[in-house]
């Protein structure tokens, strides 16, 4: 994928399987929601392969869209319609969709079916926009920066209610600790490529970024800090004095990834 | 498709009643119209047009409901549109299956419906205190029931692309209220173009609100009021002529406006947030 001359995409390998929820992870700009747009078909790819649900997206007609399910970005549409309202009339496009008041019901919005939408509090806007996402039944369900500007209450919230679906999930954040909590399989996306895909602890052991080892006489980065613990023993004929061995949490070693992949 | 037939209407009245229920909506464009035409009417009673026996207030209904038309199309749906297309309206319903072809025809529907009222209200109003009097003979009203929905689709598919084009729903104010103000005055809606100097009446009759209100004045005022038309005679084909021929580049230019506003455009990510 490329805009103009600048290539934006280069390496996106990614297979997702039904029922999972994979998140793409990566800084600002590393192309996250230009792969969604392609996984959509709202954007054309410049060159490979796309699959969803079994077409290509560029192909893809209003049957297959019905089959997507989107959580947009904050948004502030609709603002003069009340929830119910919209709900049930974006619900009357899709083939076998959710009732929208028992829908409104599992969301805990109940009480705001006939508040206009420009009166909601931001977490009962991020709800509904979960609502509008799924009430055709999605069988693939894209998530773009869905907790981007949340307090740490509402975030938890919508974690909460995610890990509650029972759909394929696609989503994109530059959170780790959101595609931890969220993720099934993590895929790590650095100025267009994915550098690495697999389950949090795989990428924990893939991107595993060197330990600190010090002690009284110095200090030292390794990988194996279990060999050199070792050694200083033997080296010091028992205990070490003052030793102490940090490994790095996973985020370290993530943000380490990322600034050697940019570098 | 035939669903975008059921669910476009049914998104149009929808939003309707959004407009209806909406206060600042309400009396800010649908009773707007009409409040200031009573105004007008009320302060203008027994003044004539000049050379006529005709009401002043008489002739400004037809020109209030020609300028209902215009404005809707060329000033509140651009608004509208732009706003829909800032507040992320429009990328969600791209999202839904058959979301934009319903959203289209629900926009459509939600005008004529707001257009209608308006111009009922306004007939209402003429008819009680402005001396009006519903179309005399039955081909009145049929010119009435042409030159209402023809001047309509005149300026709504310009008035779309418009809203496509600028960004958001302040600047297309900014941009279309002048011109819309300018032509109101020009155009023979409150009084007749017959006024104005020569040069100032080729570019009113130019513009679709000229013709649109001259039909509406041939449907509902009498032949008295011909002293104050150009040349002094109804002029229905050129009136049917000028407003197809703005439909007609409507239809031409609108799509490729679109397309320029659309061509790279953002997918589902805000044009405010990050």
């Amino acid at each position: 994928m490329a805009y103009g001359k600048r290539e934006v995409l280069t390496g996106v390998d990614l297979r997702i399987s039904a029922g999972e929820t994979v998140a793409l992870l990566g800084p600002n700009g590393a192309g996250k929601t230009t792969t969604i747009e392609i996984m959509q078909g709202f954007r054309r790819r410049s060159a490979g392969d796309v699959t969803v649900l079994g077409t290509d997206p560029e192909k893809g007609d209003e049957t297959w869209r019905g089959r997507l399910g989107t959580v947009l970005q904050s948004w502030r549409d609709h603002p003069r319609w009340e929830v119910g309202t919209l709900l049930s009339q974006i619900a009357a496009h899709y083939p076998s969709p959710w009732d929208s008041d028992e829908l409104l019901a599992a969301l805990g919005l109940t009480a705001q079916a006939k508040v206009k939408i420009g009166m909601l509090s931001g977490g009962q806007r991020r709800r509904l926009d979960v609502a509008l996402g799924i009430v055709g039944r999605p069988e693939l369900l894209f998530l773009d920066e869905p907790t981007t500007g949340f307090d740490p209450e509402a975030r938890r919230e919508f974690h909460e209610l995610i890990r509650g679906l029972d759909t394929t999930i696609l989503l994109t954040t530059h959170d780790l600790a959101e595609a931890e909590r969220l993720a099934d399989r993590i895929a790590v996306l650095i100025d267009g490529r994915i550098a690495v895909y697999g389950t949090p602890e795989e990428l924990a052991r893939a991107v595993q970024a060197p330990s600190v080892v010090s002690w009284q006489d110095g200090s030292t980065e390794t990988h194996d800090p279990s060999q050199l613990a070792w050694e200083l023993h033997q080296k010091y004929g028992g205990p070490v004095p003052a030793l102490e061995i940090r490994r790095p949490t996973l985020e370290e070693s993530y943000l380490s990834l990322i600034e050697r992949s940019v570098a | 498709m035939s669903g975008i037939m059921r669910l476009g209407p049914r998104r149009g009245i929808a939003e309707f009643g959004t407009m209806v229920r909406d206060r600042k909506e309400l009396y800010n464009s649908i009773l707007g119209s009409a409040g200031i035409y009573a105004l007008l009417a009320v302060w203008l009673r027994d003044r004539k047009v000049a050379g006529t026996d005709v009401d002043l207030s008489t002739y400004m209904m037809a020109g209030m409901m020609a300028l209902v038309v215009f404005q809707i199309g060329l000033m509140n749906l651009p608004m509208m549109i732009a706003a829909d297309r800032e507040e992320g309206a429009l990328l969600r319903l791209r999202t839904v299956p058959g979301g934009i072809g319903s959203f289209l025809i629900g926009r459509a529907v939600s005008i004529t419906l707001a257009a209608t009222l308006q111009i009922a209200l306004i007939l209402a109003i003429g008819l009680a205190v402005g001396g009006a009097s519903l179309p005399a003979s039955p081909g009145h009203w049929l010119t009435l029931a042409w030159v209402l929905p023809l001047g309509m689709l005149a300026v709504v598919p310009l008035g779309a692309a418009l809203g496509a084009l600028l960004p958001n729903p302040r600047t297309a104010g900014a941009v279309l209220g002048l011109p819309v103000m300018g032509l109101l005055i020009i155009s023979g809606a409150m009084f007749p173009v017959t006024a104005m100097p020569e040069a100032v009446r080729w570019v009113a009759q130019a513009f679709p609100l000229y013709w649109q209100g001259h039909g509406i004045r041939a449907a509902l005022l009498s032949d008295s009021t011909l002293a104050a038309e150009i040349g002094g005679t109804w002029r229905l084909a050129e009136s049917a002529g000028i407003l197809a021929l703005w439909l007609v580049a409507g239809m031409v230019l609108a799509p490729r406006l679109l397309r320029r506003a659309t061509r790279g455009a953002a997918g589902t990510r805000s044009p405010v947030g990050s």
